[in-house]
């Protein structure tokens, strides 16, 4: 990132990735992923956006191993995707909280520590800790069958948790949350992201997105669009708007000095806005003209 | 059919497992190398080795932990998920059973046989259903709802939740079976007639070989055929030289009971060749003879009882009532004369009435040892049962790693149904020494030759011209290529034969105690841990194999 000057370590790699979903009898069905190529670096949130089915949980789940890329290479903490020690040091929070319905949130966690090998009296107490952060604490005797959706999504991320990762990939953390849910959700974000941890996560919801995200990259069709640090893609962004408004050169001089004055509160003033416009217009370019890249500041990716 | 096992073949199935085992790994290696290649190109070895290498490090870092915790979970879903249900079919079919056992007009000896095979059967029909649909719908469920998405994403390896999965049914297995043995145990306690109760015990048989003299006095392999359909009883002519003739090995004083007599309990068949008096039964001897010294003495007449057991107890001190001309008066002891130095013991029976005959097989004079009590064996069949149980959860686990549950179920099914159907009629076709061994001790031959009449192709050409299976087929390519396709096809049904599981193993337990038999180690329980763990390894490498290759996403 030319902004840092210093070389950031890459936690995850992905290089010319491609995921083509066959049928039973082999036959090609569906292209979901389309020659991907990005980095993640330690230590950021990366946001990775783009419309229903354009691949985000395709590339997550290869990512993890769960499925096998057509084409392209992963490397994942330093480790190929199919090497399951990677994942001592992974948390994954799915889609949809895939659980067992049937344990109690306690029996659970319980079960998710004990896969990491983790001893009795440790997993007693992250079990403790984490029913406490997600705040299903009064819940734990229960079966998950009888949770809410909210409150499954609470015991997902908590699962997600449960071995203190350095790399957490969360597909739509803030689903089924009620807002108080995804403010704590967007708060613990931004204290795993303190701890040092790195953190990749879907979201549909572009303020929460804005708000915890340090680059975003948008997909469309299984195709990377839009790659690059949150902050700059929206400078961009307010300044072509500011360019292409009407102002006369003599008001242009008045309202930068204005800027000068008052330029950090403009900009928190509509930020929502401009993600969600840069988004709907990349989807809309990228309909107009397929198969173009449209922004991306990654060099290691162009090269 | 006639209740005579045969010792279990350790080493050879030892081997031939290893030979399958072997070839079978063999060729899915090849073919995986293939297809790696196929998809990846020229880096296929490279991948392939990779692979196989982490493969191989899953094997040796296992975690008892993580499989524990595997396996506790799929307990818990078996659980709550109301498989426990299955006790209240049992209950229900126990609280009703005996209305429809009871038949009190029976000898006991056949009441015991009808209540423990009931018990045992109804445990083993009513279980296996149970964990055959439990372990062949949890792989593909977990696959399905994507729950086993949070888990193969924690360091949990693949081959740990196949072990894992597998564990856990046994478990649940093993408690419902548990559970049901005890349950059963009690109701043939309980509900058996009172007068039949003296007949719940264990035999300890040792068992002889068997050799015959005709009525001059020669050796033969087999005595007369009397024209009953039941060939498997050889007879010896009354009042004439012949003889047959059991040789016991092991026998010593332990062999003795409490007061120091010899235990021989014998089941013969008397053909009557006239009516004679019909109130009285037919005279037999017994005569001891030591196959080292040739010592031999004569012991008093017994009767036999007409198609059932009786035992005879002999003292152990003998007086030598003489045979003919050769009474010597001199009192001998059936253990330290009579038996050789490496405890061979050596009993000819002649019948005594002329103009009758005896019936006898192998299996219809042995030296009964001091018996066990009941529980001894009854909880040994279960044992059995269990094992059964857990070969069909180890097929069924590892089917339903590839297939859906539907099709797993129905697959584990076929195999268990055609092994216990289908496997004895392949094994003749194949030319199986142990299968046709058995097929003739079933059908009451002495013994049996590999079914002839050639292949599949062969046959359907016999029937069309109208050739019987004797007739020299006419020499020419076609011939050629029909025969060279049936060898192949005979080699393939070998392979299936050798891999389906033999269950006949599990399922003579049963007959054991239902004949008031102790289960025998060698020939039965031996058998029955050696084929659930020969189906072990295999089972948990093909699963941990499919669910590694395959994508664990919902088709
Ligand atoms: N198991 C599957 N079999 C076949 N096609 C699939 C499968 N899973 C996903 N797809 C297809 O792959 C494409 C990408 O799907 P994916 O789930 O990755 O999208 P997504 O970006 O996560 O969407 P959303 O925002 O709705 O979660 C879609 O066209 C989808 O239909
Ligand atoms: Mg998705």
């Amino acid at each position: 990132m030319s902004t840092t000057g210093q070389p950031r370590e890459a936690v995850i790699e992905i290089r010319n990735l491609t995921k083509i979903y066959r049928d039973f009898w082999g036959r090609k069905k569906v292209r979901a992923v389309n020659a991907l190529s990005l980095d993640v670096y330690k230590g950021e949130v990366f946001g990775l956006l783009g419309p229903n089915g354009s691949g985000k949980t395709t590339t997550l789940k290869m990512l993890l191993g769960l499925l096998f890329p057509t084409e392209g290479e992963i490397k994942i903490l330093g480790q190929s995707a199919s090497d399951v020690r990677k994942n001592e040091r992974i948390g994954y929070l799915p889609e949809e909280s895939y659980l067992y319905r049937f344990l109690t949130g306690e029996e659970t966690l319980d079960f998710y520590g004990r896969l990491f090998n983790m001893t009795n009296a440790e997993r007693k107490q992250r079990t403790e800790e984490l029913l406490k952060l997600v705040k299903v604490d009064h819940a734990r005797k229960r079966q998950l069958k009888e949770y809410s959706k909210g409150m499954t999504r609470r015991i997902g991320l908590a699962q997600a948790l449960i071995n203190h990762p350095d790399l957490v990939l969360l597909d739509e953390p803030t689903s089924g949350l009620d807002p108080l849910g995804s403010r704590d959700m967007k708060d613990l974000i931004l204290d795993l992201k303190a701890q040092g941890k790195t953190i990749v996560m879907c979201s549909h919801l572009l303020a929460d997105v804005q708000d915890v995200c340090d680059r975003i990259a948008i997909l469309y069709g299984g195709e990377l669009k839009v790659l690059g640090r949150v902050d700059e893609l929206l400078k961009s962004q307010n300044q072509t708007q500011v360019l292409s408004d009407q102002l006369s050169p003599a008001a242009q001089a008045e309202v930068e000095a204005v800027l000068k004055k008052h330029g950090a509160k403009y900009q928190v003033d509509h930020p929502t806005a401009n993600l969600e416009e840069l988004f709907l217009r990349t989807v809309q370019e990228s309909k107009d003209r397929p198969g173009r890249r449209l922004i991306a500041d990654d060099p290691a990716v162009k090269a | 059919m006639n209740f005579d096992p045969v010792p279990f073949p350790l080493l050879q199935s030892f081997l031939l497992w290893l030979l399958v085992v072997g070839s079978a790994t063999c060729i899915v290696l090849v073919v995986s190398l293939i297809a790696t290649i196929a998809t990846v190109g020229a880096r296929g070895p490279v991948v392939f080795a990779n692979e196989l290498g982490a493969m191989v490090g899953d094997l040796v870092s296992l975690s008892p932990r993580r499989i524990f915790a595997l396996a506790q979970l799929t307990f818990r879903e078996a659980v709550r998920r109301k498989a426990l249900m299955v006790f209240v079919v049992f209950a229900i079919l126990f609280m009703f059973a005996g209305w429809f056992l009871s038949s009190s007009n029976l000898a006991p000896e056949f009441q015991v046989k009808v209540y423990v095979s009931f018990v045992l059967r109804a445990i083993s029909w009513l279980i296996l259903p149970v964990v055959l649909l439990l372990a062949c719908w949890g792989i593909p469920e977990d696959i399905r709802l994507r729950s086993m998405h949070t888990v193969v994403t924690k360091p949990a390896r693949r081959l740990e939740l196949v072990i894992g999965r597998m564990l856990g049914y046994s478990f649940v297995g093993l408690t419902v079976l548990a559970v049901m043995g005890v349950v059963g145990w009690g109701w043939i306690n309980r509900q058996l007639p009172e007068s039949a109760k003296s007949q719940l015990i264990c035999r300890q048989p040792i068992r002889g070989e068997l050799t015959f003299l005709d009525r001059e006095g020669n050796p033969t392999k087999e005595g007369i055929n009397v024209g009953d359909i039941w060939m498997f009883h050889s007879f010896i002519e009354g009042a004439t030289k012949a003889r047959a003739i059991w040789t016991f090995e092991g026998v010593g004083p332990h062999v003795l009971d409490n007061e120091g007599n010899l235990l021989l309990e014998n089941r013969f068949q008397a053909f009557r060749s006239h009516k004679g008096d019909m109130r009285r039964s037919i005279y037999f001897q017994y005569t001891f003879v030591n196959p080292e010294t040739n010592a031999r003495v004569p012991y008093q007449l017994k009767t036999v009882d007409e198609g059932r057991g009786r035992t005879d107890r002999i003292n152990r001190t003998l007086l030598n009532i003489g045979e003919s001309s050769k009474t010597d008066g001199k009192k001998y002891d059936i253990i330290d004369d009579m038996v050789s130095k490496d405890g061979r013991l050596t009993v000819e029976v002649a019948c005594v009435d002329p103009g009758q005959y005896l019936g006898m097989a192998r299996p219809d004079l042995f030296v009964r040892t001091a018996d066990l009590p009941f529980y001894y064996g009854y909880f040994k069949a279960v044992a059995c049962i269990g094992l059964m149980v857990l070969l069909v959860i180890f097929m069924g686990v590892s089917v339903s790693t590839f297939v859906k549950g539907p099709v797993a179920t129905f697959l584990t099914f076929c195999v268990v149904i055609v092994s216990y159907g289908a496997r004895d009629f392949m094994g003749r076709i194949v030319g199986d020494p142990i299968a046709l061994q058995k097929a003739a001790q079933y059908s009451g031959l002495q013994e049996m030759k590999k079914l002839e009449g050639g292949g599949v192709l062969e046959s359907i050409y016999r029937i069309l011209w109208h050739m019987n299976p004797t007739t020299e087929l006419p020499a020419g390519p076609s011939t050629t290529i029909m025969q060279f396709i049936d060898t192949g096809l005979v080699n393939f049904l070998w392979l299936v034969y050798r891999i389906l599981p033999n269950f006949d193993y599990f399922s003579e337990s049963l007959l054991y105690v239902a004949n008031g038999f102790d289960v025998r180690f060698d020939s039965c329980v031996l058998a029955c841990i050696m084929v659930t763990l020969a189906y072990f390894g295999p089972c948990v490498l093909l699963g941990y194999f499919a669910l590694r290759v395959r994508e664990l996403e919902a088709k």
